[in-house]
């Protein structure tokens, strides 16, 4: 979407590819943050 | 519908109803609930002579109620399969019609049997139904009526016969309010444009205006929303021809108890004034809602529904045809509201769609699928509940079983699993977890 509308991004954002926003479960989410990550956006 | 029933490839099963589906594309297995018609069809030529001998009269529900039919009828001249219609409820088990019919095709014994299909495909094409409010006094006053009673009045075979008269003294109205947008646009309501009204209108008051040309027809409406191929030129000529549209909601509609004329409060937009006026008949365009089988069909068939309660299409303008369960399509006003072309485009693209994968034989599908372990699961079975498209079940054993056609590999399952013991192919937790640590380093 950012690509299609020529939006910017920060360069410090990180993209996972999921088949889908409901193989997203806690552990995923939980190591993300354990690794430092200050947000995450589930985009589907 | 006729030259469909003759078609040798092409068998009708009417009065019937899906009860449950299993397997998968190119495998359903399909229960159908025949429902008792008590007549014969088979035997039933369709003569009428029990018709004759019916005794009971009942509302026809071919004309929307505006007329009355015997008990046991054709329900309309094109009926298919052309066999005598018995409204069971309103029977008085007289069995005239019994005593009179030479083929001996009325059964009263006869009861819902249930039969079994094999298909390859499914194309769900379920329609919808009418708004049945009581807005504008719909259902109230005598004089109020909808686009599809109107339908009826002016129609060659409708209860007069084609002659516009209104309900309540059988003469012809000569001032004609229509109201577009009743039940629909209202977020209280139902929050959806139903699309096919404002053209509806347009078509009925033109024809009123060039049958009779003196008749004052006034159109009220939210926005006129006439796109599409010709729809603007149409809308035009119903303004030259004398039709006034004016934009603005009717408040209040009234009705004289002695000569049933409707008085009507209304406030144009963009004046200050209220405009009171009578007219000799109103005709509301009601919302077009999901129909009344939705919910069931939607559960039998494992599909979603939009929030609006029509069927959900698997993508709504990249594949507005496919369904979340592969080998299942739908189309025409099952899936949304919409007009007569795109009804039919719909419909041609679904058999096409579903003709593919038959004509092929074959149905190709990505490897990335849900693995289930034996020897983690702790069988708490979430994972049955949360999968959307039921492709997992348990054997005999207790053990996680997975249909690999039925499975679209979301990893939902994946996800929820406490222990993980199912995962998605290609997508497996440490694969992320390894992408993760990758992306965030933690720094020393």
């Amino acid at each position: 979407m950012a690509g299609t509308i020529r939006a910017q991004y920060p360069s410090s954002l990180r993209t996972v590819l999921v088949p889908c926003t409901g193989r997203v479960g806690s552990d995923v989410i939980m190591r993300t943050f354990g690794r430092g990550a200050d947000g995450i956006m589930i985009v589907g | 519908m006729l030259e469909s029933n003759r078609h040798p490839n092409i068998e009708i099963l009417s009065y019937s109803e899906v009860v449950n589906v299993d397997g998968y594309i190119g495998n359903f297995k399909v229960k159908v609930k025949r429902k008792a018609r008590y007549v014969d069809e088979t035997k039933c030529i369709g003569c009428g002579t029990c018709t004759e001998a019916c005794p009971i009269y009942v509302p026809n529900y071919f004309d929307e109620n505006l007329s009355a039919r015997k008990c046991i009828d054709i329900a309309f001249a094109q009926a298919v399969p052309a066999v005598q219609d018995l409204v069971r409820d309103s029977c008085v088990e007289c069995f005239a019609c019994v005593d009179v019919c030479e083929q001996q095709a009325i059964d009263f014994s006869q009861q819902d049997e249930i039969i079994d299909l094999e298909v390859g495909t499914i194309i769900v094409a379920t329609g919808w139904d009418l708004y049945q409010g009581d807005d504008y006094g719909y259902g109230i006053y005598d004089n109020v009526i909808n686009q599809i009673q109107l339908e009826r009045i002016i129609a060659p075979n409708g209860p007069t016969l084609g002659h516009l008269k209104r309900p309540s003294d059988r003469t012809r109205p000569k001032r004609i309010l229509f109201i577009n947008c009743v039940g629909s646009r209202d977020v209280s309501k139902n929050p959806w444009c139903s699309v096919i009204c404002c053209n509806l209108s347009l078509k009925n008051s033109k024809l009123i205006k060039s049958e009779y040309p003196d008749s004052e027809i006034l159109c009220t409406y939210i926005d006129m929303r006439c796109a599409g191929k010709d729809y603007e030129e149409y809308y035009r000529r119903s303004r030259d021809a004398g039709i006034v549209f004016v934009k603005g909601l009717v408040g209040k509609v009234e009705e004289d108890p002695i000569s049933k004329n409707l008085t009507v409060q209304f406030e144009p937009v963009g004046t200050d004034s209220v405009i009171t006026a009578e007219f000799d008949m109103i005709v509301t365009s009601p919302a077009s809602l999901p129909s009344q089988g939705t919910v069931e069909i939607a559960r039998v068939l494992n599909m979603d529904k939009s929030p609006d309660g029509f069927l959900k299409e698997y993508h709504a303008r990249l594949d507005p045809i496919s369904t979340k369960v592969a080998g299942i399509f739908i189309c025409g006003s099952a899936q949304g509201q919409k007009e007569i072309d795109k009804t039919v485009s719909q419909a041609r693209g679904a058999a096409s769609a579903a003709g593919i994968p038959m004509g092929k034989g074959e149905y190709t599908m990505e490897l990335i699928r849900a693995t289930p372990s034996d020897e983690r699961c702790a069988k708490c079975y979430k994972c049955i509940e949360a999968c959307p498209y039921t492709a997992i079940s348990v054997n005999e054993k207790g053990n996680l079983v997975v249909d690999l056609i039925r499975c679209r590999g979301c990893g939902t399952c994946a996800a929820i699993c406490p222990s993980k013991a199912i995962e998605l192919t290609y997508y497996r937790d440490d694969q992320y977890m390894a992408l993760i640590d990758e992306l965030l380093p933690i720094e020393e």
